[in-house]
């Protein structure tokens, strides 16, 4: 790890002085597209050594590479906390977890994609495509093992899908929330979404989930009444107070994109003192830590975890499957479920488990 | 030094625009001209008020700020460090983020002023990037809420009203009348005007440009500081993966209509809280219309284009009759 952080800091103080000394309007450019190549080969050749040097005899050493959407959130620090854990677990196999600065950074992530597929460091990979459609391009003709993870690539390449679907856990959500309004004392089940980015895979596969789960548990789900609050908390308050300002009469659901717009959009209500939503049910998504303890605390009523965990250590599990000549299925659940104030504690108990404060 | 807007006139064209938007709003859906909604517009307004007034001082000088939106977020993010390492005393936790917005606009002033980067676009850029990771490394990209937490002090800002009247805004009013003040009536707001409208003429009178620069930028990140206090206390969290959130565009666009220009010597406050109140009904409107966001998005980038376009129209147009003032002389 020093290695990597070391190789990493050095190649882009050498990147620096020479585009520094080049001078001119190049230097930026040469910057940014060697940079990544750089710092990838270096994190090729170290996990190559650790890899030799640490296998087993009887045991065949592989080197798995694992790009996910961002790095820069807690739903997927979970999911490298999974693919750590395996890694930890078995010393032969190198696990490198890698992912772009934030969810909407596709270029980022199509280059990190690229530079490993041809660095030849790897022998499977595991791929969080931000976009499925740019990834089955990418990796076309590919002979290595390639599975994805949390969201699904379609293409002959991809040997199995590891996760849950975005929609149907969603639907869980959806099912759920509608449960807890009828408990709350909702006679006339009615739900609005505040959904994530438009446009975003991610967000239309849970905006679609919650309408299905809310219409099939018998509620009414205000489709075109939907506010995209695109993951910010700021945009969800206002959001909520506009919904306010439309249904003077209360909302029992209000179904988020994830955890900081349910937790926002509780908090509106609850600054506005607005008693017609005082029993209004707030599911979020993703299950965090912060969740639990809203949800614990009352700030929030329920949230969808999927099982970020699970998720990357049964997909490396997958790979390293695979290179062992294994078949494997072409989708491996690693499950779901709705956090409420009946399991938040244990969940919470279990996320510090696994990533600990 | 440009000549600056002044008489109640010159806001005539924004004022209108204001209302034109507000009458077609009341028109389009009946919640809108409600008392209620009206200060969820104000209280809506508040972040970007407060973030346009440090961004209209970077134009002014002909610079720019895309750092504040970034600061706002890292503000509430070592906020949430102290939190979550059992700082649980509001006061404290108000006054490190104060500090540390005023601390990096400070740094983004020396990095121009002082290190000598050639605009401040570079620097901001940079410091929109270093908060960003800063961000998310202090809160181990974890969202941290302050919810239930015993710091309610933090939340009062963004939360607290006034009979019904926000306390956001009350703040942003103060502020507004304060840098009013101080841009028309003191030699400190004259020097800004001077820096970024004629930089020559600032050398020439002596006025010690660099220490101005410096100012305007730490005003910036404070600024930018206590609107990231007026978010936590509307959201109730905070979340390092919103450093990179455009915040910064909203506030130039609320600048750019109010009246400022990306060439400098030019803006006023009056002006830029018509351009931030314009954003904020557009935006409250269409959300009581659920419109998408991509429309959204689409109208709010013509309103920026039609307010420039507008401003470049009159600029030529004042020229002209100069020029044929001058003829009519010869």
């Amino acid at each position: 790890m020093k290695r990597k952080v070391l190789s990493v800091i050095m190649s882009a103080m050498m990147v620096a002085l020479l585009a520094g000394c080049s001078g001119g309007g190049n230097a930026g450019g040469a910057a940014s597209s060697a940079a990544p190549a750089a710092s990838s080969e270096a994190a090729g050749a170290a996990s190559s050594e650790d890899a030799g040097g640490a296998g087993d005899a009887g045991d065949a050493s592989y080197s798995v590479d694992v790009i996910l959407k961002t790095l820069a959130s807690e739903y997927w620090s979970y999911v490298k906390a999974g693919c750590d854990a395996y890694a930890e677990e078995h010393p032969n196999i190198t696990v490198d977890v890698k992912g772009p600065a934030s969810e909407q950074s596709y270029d980022e992530q199509q280059n990190m994609i690229e530079t490993d597929l041809a660095s030849g460091a790897y022998d499977a990979f595991v791929i969080a495509p931000l976009q499925g459609e740019q990834v089955a391009t990418l990796i076309a003709g590919q002979t290595a093992p390639i599975l994805a993870v949390d969201t699904n690539i379609v293409a002959p390449e991809v040997l199995s899908f590891v996760g849950t679907a975005n929609e149907d856990a969603a639907k869980e959500g959806g099912l759920a929330a509608v449960a807890a309004a009828k408990e709350a004392g909702w006679e006339e089940v009615t739900a609005i979404c505040i959904a994530g980015t438009q446009g975003d895979s991610t967000a239309q596969a849970r905006l679609d989930g919650y309408q299905k789960g809310v219409e099939e548990a018998g509620g009414t789900f205000l489709a075109n009444e939907t506010q995209w609050g695109e993951s910010n908390p700021e945009k969800a308050v206002a959001a909520m107070e506009a919904i306010m300002q439309n249904h003077p009469e209360g909302v029992a659901i209000i179904v988020c994109h994830n955890d900081d717009s349910a937790i926002a959009a509780a908090k509106a209500v609850r600054d506005s003192g607005n008693e017609a939503f005082a029993n209004t049910i707030f599911c979020g998504f993703d299950g965090t830590k912060t969740a639990c303890r809203a949800i614990i605390a009352g700030d929030e009523t329920m949230s969808v975890a999927q099982e970020a965990f699970d998720m990357g250590y049964k997909a490396v599990e997958a790979a390293v499957a695979a290179l062992n000549g294994e078949t494997l299925d072409p989708f491996i659940d690693s499950g779901c479920s709705v956090v409420d104030s009946s399991n938040a504690q244990s969940r919470l108990d279990q996320l510090n488990v696994y990533y600990p404060e | 030094m440009k000549k600056r807007s002044s008489g109640l006139m010159d806001y005539a064209g924004t004022f209108g625009a204001l209302l034109i938007l507000c009458i077609i709003m009341t028109i389009a859906s009946d919640k809108f001209l409600r008392v209620n909604n009206l200060m969820n517009i104000l209280k809506q307004t508040s972040f970007n008020a407060l973030v346009a007034t440090g961004m209209l001082l970077a134009l002014i000088t002909a610079g720019i700020d895309l750092s504040v939106g970034a600061v706002a977020t890292f503000a509430g993010c070592v906020a949430g460090f102290l939190l979550s390492r059992g700082v649980n005393n509001a006061l404290i936790l108000i006054l490190v983020m104060l500090l540390t917005g005023t601390a990096i606009g400070t740094i983004n002033g020396l990095l121009l002023t002082r290190l000598h980067l050639p605009h401040p676009f570079v620097s901001t850029l940079g410091m929109k990037n270093v908060l960003w990771g800063a961000s998310l490394i202090v809160t181990n990209s974890q969202m941290i809420a302050f919810s239930n937490r015993g710091v309610d002090g933090v939340l009062t800002l963004g939360s607290a009203t006034i009979a019904g009247f926000p306390v956001s805004f009350v703040v942003v009013i103060i502020i507004y009348i304060i840098m009013h003040i101080l841009l028309t009536r003191t030699s400190l707001g004259r020097s800004i005007y001077c820096v970024g409208g004629n930089p020559e003429a600032t050398r020439l009178s002596g006025i010690n440009s660099a220490n101005v620069l410096t100012f305007c930028f730490a005003v910036s990140g404070f600024m930018a500081a206590l609107a990231g206090l007026v978010t936590i206390g509307r959201s109730g969290i905070c979340n390092g993966a919103n450093a990179i959130q455009p915040y910064d565009t909203d506030a130039i666009a609320a600048c750019i209509i109010g009246g400022a220009s990306f060439r400098g010597g030019k803006g006023t406050m009056i002006g830029t809280m018509l351009g931030a109140l314009i954003i904020s009904v557009l935006r409250n409107g269409f959300t009581l219309l659920s419109v998408d966001s991509s429309w959204q998005n689409l109208v709010l980038g013509l309103v920026i284009i039609g307010a420039v376009l507008l401003d470049v129209i009159r600029g030529r147009m004042a020229a002209n009759a100069l020029r044929k003032a001058a003829a009519a002389i010869k």
